[in-house]
């Protein structure tokens, strides 16, 4: 029998996981790019952004761009951890 | 509410985020390449040219077009760092040239020292950049560019000291001005 470990509920979530991969392989992104590439509503992923930055998973930066708010997000040493933690747990799923 | 996900779509969602973060590559580079390289080109020929062919007594005068050259390439770079995003690439495509400008800004410091062999060490430090640029971005043109600036390393150490500035001057037409069109048409398809 295989042993299933829990996985992290922060981020056994749809959007948080994608921005998680997502920021996992850049080195940082604004808010437009990842609203873009994980296809979600301004609204739901700023809450999701929230949860992951107070977990300590994710850097955000707030800024402006001339008059404009720009928002850019970080990955951290955490939430690589995190995120590593979450896919060994996942092979023992799949396994 | 969102539903419970489940192994495979994690997974699935992970492996599609990843493959849309790769989409982006370095942009921008073959401007770099064609600013730098028309600016050395032509103020190495210029000095070759008022040294040999006139009387004129400050021939290095001509690589004062280093300093516009300089600003507009900031004022680029600087620009270009305004994209939505940041790839792991970008940030080292961006130190290797920095540091082989800092070891250029120290050649140009010591020429006296170096007994005025520093367009050698030059092209050196231009090779090595141009080749790691071109592994970066497996982009050919740049790996053989790389191999031209080289070949200009070794022949300036075999030609009197007055003459290198015309080898550095070809050397950068090909290591420099070629793939750097050829990389410019590359980013625009």
């Amino acid at each position: 029998m295989n042993d299933f470990k829990p996985l992290d509920p922060l981020l056994h979530s749809q959007l948080r996981l994608a921005v998680m991969s997502l920021l996992l392989s850049v080195e940082s992104a604004e808010f437009t790019f990842i609203r873009e590439k994980t296809q979600s509503t301004a609204g739901n992923l700023s809450v999701q952004l929230d949860k992951l930055s107070t977990a300590g998973y994710i850097l955000v930066e707030k800024s402006f761009k001339g008059k404009k708010p720009l928002t850019t997000c970080k990955i951290t040493k955490a939430g690589i951890e995190a995120f590593e933690k979450y896919v060994n747990a996942l092979k023992g799923y799949i396994e | 509410m969102e539903h419970q996900l489940s192994e495979k779509e994690s997974l699935s969602i992970i492996s599609e985020m990843i493959s849309q973060a790769k989409r982006n590559y370095q942009k921008g580079g073959g401007f770099q390449f064609l600013l730098w390289g028309w600016a050395v080109m032509l103020a190495n020929l210029g000095h070759y040219y008022l040294q040999v062919f006139t009387d004129y007594s400050y021939p290095y005068v001509v690589w004062s077009i280093m300093i516009p050259a300089g600003i507009v390439s900031m004022v680029y770079s600087f620009r270009s760092n305004n994209d939505q995003v940041k790839s792991h690439m970008d940030r080292l495509y961006g130190h290797i040239w920095i540091s082989a400008g800092v070891g250029m800004f120290v050649a140009l410091a010591f020429m006296k020292e170096l007994a005025f062999n520093h367009n050698a060490i030059i092209l050196l430090l231009a090779a090595i950049a141009t080749y790691i640029s071109g592994q970066l971005l497996k982009f050919k043109p740049l790996i053989f560019g790389a191999l031209a600036l080289l070949i200009g390393t070794v022949v300036c150490f075999f030609v009197p000291v007055y003459q290198q500035t015309l080898v550095a001057g070809v050397s950068i037409f090909l290591g420099y001005i070629i793939p750097g069109y050829q990389l410019k048409k590359f980013e625009n398809e």
